[in-house]
């Protein structure tokens, strides 16, 4: 049995219902994903518009929500960092929906490998134990690991718009029309709602930390608890669409994408594209770095509690990213109550597409999309030496009023200058459209649900 | 940019031990028979968590975390391997109160001592005492829900390891074993079949039921170890009156420690409230004690006036764990889980009052341990 043309269109039907897809399809699926997979570079290089997202984690219903807000494949392009498994309890209809997307519209969706699609990591965090429930034996999760083998590590973003056009969606509920920048205004920020209602909107080079902070109280993603009524009222996923909105800006430096962060053994890209990728991701090394570092408000390098990869500071950011000619990093990997969270002067954000992670930790999730540079002018730096953002951390979100990541990145601003000189100044960064999303009522869409039952300590 | 000063962490990335899990199914916590009052539900579901606690041990004893060689008797769950984090939280959890434990065994040790366990299920601290100290002078108390000191006397009465230690003067009566006993009583060791709630509903003309061995008079420490958190405060309030004022009475020094859930109002704790509520299980305390400072005012509101102190289990594994520990228990498995383990670690706090009488047992056991600054 072959799973091409409409077969593939069938396994995708039923896997959108949430239906594991019989043994001989997944080994078909795996093979053609294998196939397509292994011409792809360690860094797989993907033009705006398009929409970046975070650890997913088996939340399958989740997943449809995100598609729900962030719009449907192939209307949308989407690039997904990784940790589609584990924890959740639908990591297989997960990661399968998303491999046969990739197989049927291959340039349209972006996979890149997450800490968690490795087989060590996988028998502990349930993913092995999901495949030997649902089909009585592990050859499914074997299939699954190889194809996990074969996924890129990171992805380049080039082509991005450093402004947003606005969208013309309404006001959610706790937001200010006077706290939003003006109409003509060069927009770098803007965060929206799963109804696609604006929760805040950032002018470029405008007093971002005050408008930050001012704004942060009218964040429903820390307030509100789950959004009753999901009614869309505007179109999906505009943003990285390719239709009229976000088109009207310049060229940004190009963005790279990766599940965890970093490594100390890893300076340039091109020394990423030179890495043997085709294995379990080992215990220790540039590989195992990229999909296990964090960073953290530390100078340099620092020990990972995690046991594996590094902490590394936003000195180690901005090097990496000037030397690259970056203009920001997007990753994963860590768990963001708010979705999102941008660090280091915005030149690095973590996107987290895992709302209610684990059905315990309550989080709202987030994707960010990119749009398109109308110009098409590619890969041409940008005459305006001006920075953008502000001279801290952002965080936008409940915590902002702490005042931690402002003073720590002013630090390491200074600390930077002063050792590199002006030729530091950053790329100006993408212009970056947050959406917001919470949980998914999980008995809503006819889908098969397991009813959560998060442990906790009685 | 190499940096060659960069330490070698992978020495603590160790390997990962055992099998893989086989899923962490559980028994539903309640059958949702409609005709079944409320109230009995509620009670089933609660001490239905004696064996979710069980099995946290358990799998920490698996794994090397903790060393408990009586947790797996107790357990009857099917499967209790859990999650790296939940293994992490048990292990603060345990190593806590072991440690508050042993500075109070530990201060004047050849003094007479008492402990008295609330809502102790199949909690093994007694027989691991009795290991620890061989020859201590203590007495140990624990209180429970019939059903459940029916099965834990079950279990006790039919291991050899469990009843030379559980009857240090004679050995069980044979005809008694199968009676199903609900009680135990002995100078070392004893089992109280009883609702905690009686205790509250204790006024002048109505006293509260005798506790046998019970002894008024020597330093005694009160454990509630994830008990005293299903009951409403003001009933908590009373039963703590009548071991303050009732069974330990002034001068004798006496102690509360507790371990229950905190930070009720954020989104992870909005989400534990309600995701517990499914279960059929509801923590009145944690609503009505929300922060560390409620917690010290509560214990300070009992009557336990000479210390009342409390601190979040992120800050005990962070404090209160060694160096050397911490390294060898962050090297029993990988743990991908770090902020979801910040955020579980600081909803659950550890919190310590005293009264003081005599030598000042207490404030002496106490005075080196670290609380949290400020609320
Ligand atoms: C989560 S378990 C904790 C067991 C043990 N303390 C431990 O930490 O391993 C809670 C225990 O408290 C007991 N309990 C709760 N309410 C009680 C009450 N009103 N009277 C007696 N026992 C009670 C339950 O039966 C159960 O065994």
């Amino acid at each position: 049995m072959s799973i091409g043309g409409s077969d593939l269109d069938k396994a995708i039907g039923q896997l959108r219902a949430c239906r594991p897809i019989p043994e001989n399809q997944v080994r078909e699926l795996c093979y053609k994903a294998r196939e397509l997979l292994i011409e792809e570079g360690n860094v797989v290089g993907v033009d705006a518009p398009v929409t970046i997202c975070g650890d997913i984690h088996g939340q399958f219903h989740d997943l449809m929500e995100l598609f729900r807000v962030g719009g449907d494949v192939p209307d949308t392009n989407y690039l997904f960092m990784g940790d589609f498994v584990d924890r959740g309890f639908y990591s297989l209809e997960s990661f399968l929906l998303l491999l046969c997307l990739k197989v049927r519209y291959p340039d349209r969706i972006t996979l890149i490998r997450g800490n968690h699609e490795s087989r060590q990591i996988t028998t502990v965090y349930g993913f092995y134990d999901e495949c030997l429930r649902k089909y009585g034996s592990a050859n499914v999760w074997r299939y699954c690991c190889e194809v996990f083998d074969y996924l890129a590590l990171g992805a380049l973003v080039t082509g991005a718009t450093t402004s947003l056009s606005p969208t013309d969606g309404p006001l959610a509920d706790n937001t200010n029309i006077d706290s939003l920048p003006d109409s003509d205004a060069d927009i770098e920020i803007e965060t929206l709602n799963a109804n696609g209602e604006i929760m805040y909107r950032y002018a470029r080079n405008s007093d971002s930390q005050s408008s930050a902070a001012s704004q942060a109280n009218s964040n429903p993603a820390s307030s509100s608890p789950v959004a009753p009524t999901p009614t869309r009222t505007g179109p999906a996923g505009t943003g990285a669409s390719g239709s009229a909105n976000g088109s009207k800006g310049n060229d940004t430096g190009a963005i790279l994408c990766v599940h965890g962060g970093l490594s100390p053994l890893i300076d340039t890209i091109d020394k990423i594209r030179l890495l043997d990728r085709k294995q379990e991701v080992p215990h220790e090394g540039a590989m195992c770095d990229l999909l296990w570092s964090d960073p953290d408000e530390i100078d340099g390098w620092g020990l990972s509690p995690r046991g594996a990869g590094f902490l590394f500071g936003a000195d180690i950011v901005k090097c990496f990213n000037h030397r690259n000619d970056l203009s920001l990093i997007a990753r994963a990997h860590q768990l963001v109550m708010e979705g999102f969270k941008e660090m280091f002067d915005s030149t690095i954000v973590t996107v987290w597409s895992a709302p209610n992670y684990c059905y315990r930790c309550g989080n709202v999730a987030a994707i960010l999309e990119l749009g398109e540079d109308g110009s098409n002018a590619g890969f041409v730096r940008r005459s305006n030496g001006d920075q953008g953002g502000g001279n801290g951390g952002w965080v936008l979100g409940s915590n902002v009023g702490n005042g931690n990541n402002g003073g720590q990145g002013g630090n390491g601003n200074r600390r930077l200058s002063s050792v590199l000189g002006d030729s530091m100044r950053p790329r100006e960064g993408p212009g970056r459209r947050y959406r917001v999303f919470e949980a998914a009522p999980q008995d809503s869409r006819g889908m098969p649900a397991k009813k959560p039952v998060a442990d906790y300590f009685l | 940019m190499s940096a060659p000063e960069i330490p070698n962490l992978k020495s603590i990335f160790a390997n990962r031990r055992g099998a893989p899990s086989r899923g962490r199914g559980r028994g539903r916590a309640h059958a949702g028979a409609s005709s079944e009052r409320a109230e009995e539900v509620r009670d089933t579901a609660v001490r239905s968590t004696d064996q979710d606690a069980a099995g946290s041990r358990v799998s920490c004893v698996e794994l090397g975390y903790l060393d408990d060689p009586y947790a797996q008797l107790f357990a009857t769950q099917a499967s209790t391997r859990r999650l790296p984090l939940l293994n992490r939280g048990t292990y603060v959890r345990t190593s806590a109160i072991d440690l508050l434990v042993d500075r109070f065994l530990q201060t004047t040790p050849d003094a007479p001592k008492q402990i008295v366990s609330l809502g102790a299920g199949t909690d093994t601290r007694y027989f691991r005492l009795k290991d620890h100290y061989p020859n201590i002078n203590l007495r140990y108390h624990e209180i429970d829900f019939a059903t459940n000191t029916a099965a834990k006397l079950a279990r006790v009465n039919t291991n050899k390891q469990l009843y030379t230690r559980a009857y240090p003067d004679s050995p069980p009566d044979v005809f008694k074993l199968d009676t199903r006993p609900t009680t135990h009583y002995s100078s070392s060791y004893n089992l109280h079949a009883l609702d905690l709630r009686s205790l509250a509903t204790a006024s002048d003309d109505a006293p509260p039921p005798t506790l046998p061995n019970l002894d008024p008079s020597i330093p005694t420490l009160i454990l509630s170890e994830m008990c005293l958190t299903y009951l409403q405060a003001t009933t908590v309030s009373s039963i703590l009156h009548t071991f303050l004022d009732t069974y330990i009475p002034a001068p004798t020094p006496i102690s509360l420690v507790l371990y229950e859930p905190i930070l009720p109002n954020d989104a992870f704790g909005r989400t534990m409230i309600s995701n517990l509520a499914s279960r059929n299980i509801h923590l009145p305390t944690l609503t009505a004690y929300p922060e560390l400072e409620d917690q010290r005012q509560r214990l300070k509101g009992y009557g336990f006036i000479h210390g009342f102190k409390a601190a979040d289990t992120r800050l005990i594994w962070r404090e209160w764990v060694t160096g050397e520990e911490k390294e060898r228990v962050a090297g029993l498995e990988m743990l991908d889980e770090m902020e979801e383990l910040d955020l579980l670690l600081k909803h659950y706090c550890v919190a310590w009052g005293w009264r003081d009488g005599g030598d000042g047992v207490f404030t002496r056991a106490w005075a080196a341990v670290l609380e949290q600054e400020g609320a």
